[in-house]
């Protein structure tokens, strides 16, 4: 076939058709016009989602939970919500969140009703969520204020809180007994640091306090030592306030703990930390609520001689409870059922049954979902325990420690959606910190600055 | 091709029978194609032009887009991250693609050897890394290189070497991840390679023989002018697979320590998973560009002179 200049020219015309038309079907651009808050009244504001009407409302909904032990609980309890709401269908979905919901909002295909979603990403899917403050007024005032506080963007609400995640002090009982160290002692981080030497005479292959070495899971702990300051990276408005004094206490501790060599440097339950844990080379443990998993399924050869106790104060009378981590419920605006999914999460967090049917004892967990304790007070009555005494925890009663926890946890702020984004360089520098390439301050300044050029300056 | 100017000058049909007989001749061609170009446009061009459009916008995936002309291209070409990404992915590049490059072409030249006993065995077990899922072999790779309890310092300490942080230290992490790259997919390679070889005439070595050349000889003077086309496409291959290597390090150590494992395809999907959409698909024009370019140069370079 001869290539003349007509044939070139109809085929750049093609071309050019083709790229234009696929080119149409992209976002809606809007020349430099950055929307703005909206000025309606809240009480008209579409993107609140209402409860529905009817009492027996009928229809479908699709609900995705991570895999694992959470889904098993949660799918438990859709016979429980079925028997108050028999024309509901649940579709229980267990789903790898972190890889397909972002896709799925941005297309608007298959989106589900419902989504499981670590509190640290709520604020980032914001546009695609239902504003939930109506559904949720009537309870706002038995919520957990830090719970409402991490799901909250300018005026909305958009997750109903799950799980409060209180960090406690997890120590090795048995090990200190022999060391004739009193845990009842350990009041202030000072104490815990004397502690651990103490520990380290009695043993001087041990490296007494766990020093995280992942840096998103390292960030996420400084973050509940920040939370117990009543700090947190970003102030209400999402305004960058990581260089405070508060920040630089805690570092300047951790650096303490580096440098005097009390700290196992390991990541999270690996091998590594393990290791030190079983062997009793490492014995306290600053973590959320969820680290008693390992003493019950992770660690066979100390299971039974670890305890838990409030996290010890920065300053005497200081505040023992921080939170770190924990869970919420979203609800996209392109479900096809959102109300429907309201109800759902409404009778797994706020009734009875519901909440009792989650945390007490069920196929999964004999004694009671023991991972976290609930952000809903009512469920959360040192009276009532949900769960059972733990037995990888020598039959504590870790409810009533961790409620008690739970309650001295000041409010938060919402976690700004550049949370993830700020590991790059916060908690790659506080690694650094902890290796001895950097000071506290050095972790500051540079941090900020670089969080302040990078993140928060280009949302 | 004749074909259009024949029915004119042999036909005395009428305008619209010629015009039907000839879009019956060059419809049939363009029927055949369409399903693959339909599915081209729909997978291929579209979700480029897309990604193209919209690496001149700030979008976060819903709402309205906003249009920053250069910005994102500008902010990644200044960031000392994007390029600290690109660094990294060439100091991969330096440790993996010579050494298997090597290593495969060595493993084929053995097993292309008809003397060679058990030979489809070995063809197996050496291509079988290359089919085990990354995330599993990830995970293994995670506990043999564990620095207290791992089983690579465990035998290391028998020889007196002490415990290295391979996989917790900048120094040793690009080499621990290169390291898993090359065991996983030199195999691969290896086929390439092998199927590279089995095209070669028998004829030249016994050529080659008969004047007396030795067995180097013959590698040197027949096997790798001969073999240049496959190892370049090979070269090539390796190139974007590096350029591109995300779930190794996604897996193994997050980009860490201090980023010294965040490659050009962690750091583009770091942007994406923060729903920086926009600075996203300019990072991957970037890295599209940066990837042809150096195709083109390993071409270039590779190509055989005849």
């Amino acid at each position: 076939m001869k290539d003349t200049p007509t044939k070139r020219l109809a085929t750049l015309a093609a071309l050019v058709l083709a790229v234009g038309l696929t080119a149409a079907c992209g976002p809606d651009i809007a020349a430099n016009t950055p929307s703005g808050p909206t000025s309606e009244p809240p009480q008209t504001n579409p993107d609140r989602l209402q409860a529905p009407s009817e009492a027996s409302p009928t229809g479908e909904i699709v609900i995705w939970d991570r895999s694992g032990d959470l889904y098993e609980v949660f799918d438990a309890v859709i016979e429980s919500f079925n028997a108050k709401y028999p024309g509901i269908t649940v579709h229980h979905e267990a789903v790898d969140i972190a890889a397909k919901l972002q896709n799925t909002l941005i297309t608007g295909t298959d989106v589900p009703d419902g989504v499981f979603l670590d509190d640290a990403y709520v604020a980032g899917y914001k546009d695609h969520l239902w504003d939930l403050s109506d559904v949720l007024a009537p309870y706002l005032d038995k919520i957990t204020k830090q719970k409402i506080d991490v799901n909250t963007v300018a005026d909305g609400i958009y997750g109903v809180p799950y799980d409060l995640d209180p960090g406690l002090l997890f120590y090795n009982a048995a090990a200190l007994d022999k060391a004739g160290i009193d845990p009842a002692a350990i009041n202030t981080y000072d104490d815990l640091l004397a502690a651990a030497k103490k520990y380290q005479d009695y043993r001087p292959s041990a490296k007494p306090i766990h020093l995280e070495q992942g840096a998103w899971l390292g960030q996420l702990q400084l973050e509940m030592y920040a939370n117990q300051l009543a700090t947190s990276m970003a102030d209400a408005n999402g305004e960058l306030r990581l260089n405070s004094p508060e920040y630089l206490k805690i570092l300047t501790w951790l650096d303490e703990v580096a440098k005097q060599g009390l700290g196992t440097r390991a990541e999270y339950l690996t091998p590594s930390d393990i290791g030190a844990l079983e062997a009793g080379d490492e014995v306290f443990y600053p973590w959320a609520i969820w680290f008693d998993f390992a003493p019950q399924q992770q660690l066979p050869i100390t299971s039974g001689q670890w305890r838990a106790m409030q996290l010890p104060a920065w300053e005497t009378g200081g505040a023992r409870g921080g939170a770190m981590g924990g869970s919420s419920f979203i609800l996209p605006k392109q479900g096809k059922n959102s109300q429907l999914a309201w109800l759902f999460y409404e009778f797994l967090m706020f009734d009875e049954t519901g909440y009792t049917a989650v945390y007490g004892p069920n196929k999964v967990y004999p004694g009671g979902l023991n991972t976290s304790i609930p952000a809903y007070q009512p469920a959360a009555d040192p009276a009532k325990p949900l769960f059972k005494p733990v037995e990888a925890l020598g039959n504590q009663d870790l409810w009533t420690t961790a409620i008690e926890a739970g309650k001295q946890i000041p409010g938060g702020t919402p976690t700004p959606t550049w949370w993830d984004g700020a590991v790059e360089y916060l908690g790659n520098n506080v690694q650094k910190m902890l290796d001895g390439a950097m000071t506290p301050q050095e972790v500051l300044d540079q941090s900020a600055k670089d969080i302040q050029a990078n993140l928060v300056d280009r949302q | 091709m004749t074909a259009i100017a024949a029915p004119k000058a042999a036909s005395p049909a009428g305008p619209a029978r010629r015009w039907r007989r000839s879009a019956r001749r060059w419809g049939w061609p363009y029927l055949f194609v369409a399903p693959f170009v339909a599915v081209f446009v729909a997978f291929s061009v579209y979700p480029m032009v897309f990604t193209f459009r919209l690496s001149f916008t700030k979008w976060h995936g819903a709402g309205l887009a906003e249009w920053v002309g250069w910005e994102n291209y500008g902010y990644l070409l200044s960031s000392p991250a994007f390029w600290e990404s690109l660094r990294n992915s060439a100091a991969l590049w330096l440790l993996i693609v010579p050494a298997q490059m090597a290593l495969a072409l060595a493993i084929a030249l053995l097993l292309n050897n008809a003397a060679l006993r058990l030979r489809n065995l070995y063809r197996v077990a050496i291509i079988v890394p290359f089919v085990t899922p990354l995330v599993a072999v990830a995970q293994i790779w995670i506990v043999l290189f564990d620095q207290d309890y791992g089983a690579v310092n465990s035998v290391l300490k028998v020889f007196g070497i002490p415990d290295i942080g391979w996989l917790v230290t900048s120094q040793w992490a690009k080499p621990t991840l290169a390291l898993l790259f090359i065991w996983k997919t030199t195999g691969f390679i290896m086929i390439i390679l092998l199927s590279g070889l089995q095209s070669i005439d028998p004829a030249y070595y016994e050529a080659a023989a008969i004047d007396g050349a030795g067995r180097l000889r013959q590698v040197t003077g027949i096997t790798l002018p001969l073999l240049r086309r496959t190892l370049m496409f090979a070269i090539v291959m390796q190139t974007l697979a590096v350029f591109q290597m995300f779930t190794e390090p996604y897996v193994v150590t997050k980009g860490g320590p201090y980023n010294s494992t965040t490659t050009a395809g962690l750091y583009l999907y770091n942007h994406i998973n923060r729903a920086d959409l926009g600075t996203g698909s300019a990072n991957s024009f970037l890295l599209v560009v940066i990837v042809m370019g150096l195709s083109l140069l390993f071409v270039r370079l590779l190509s055989p002179k005849d």
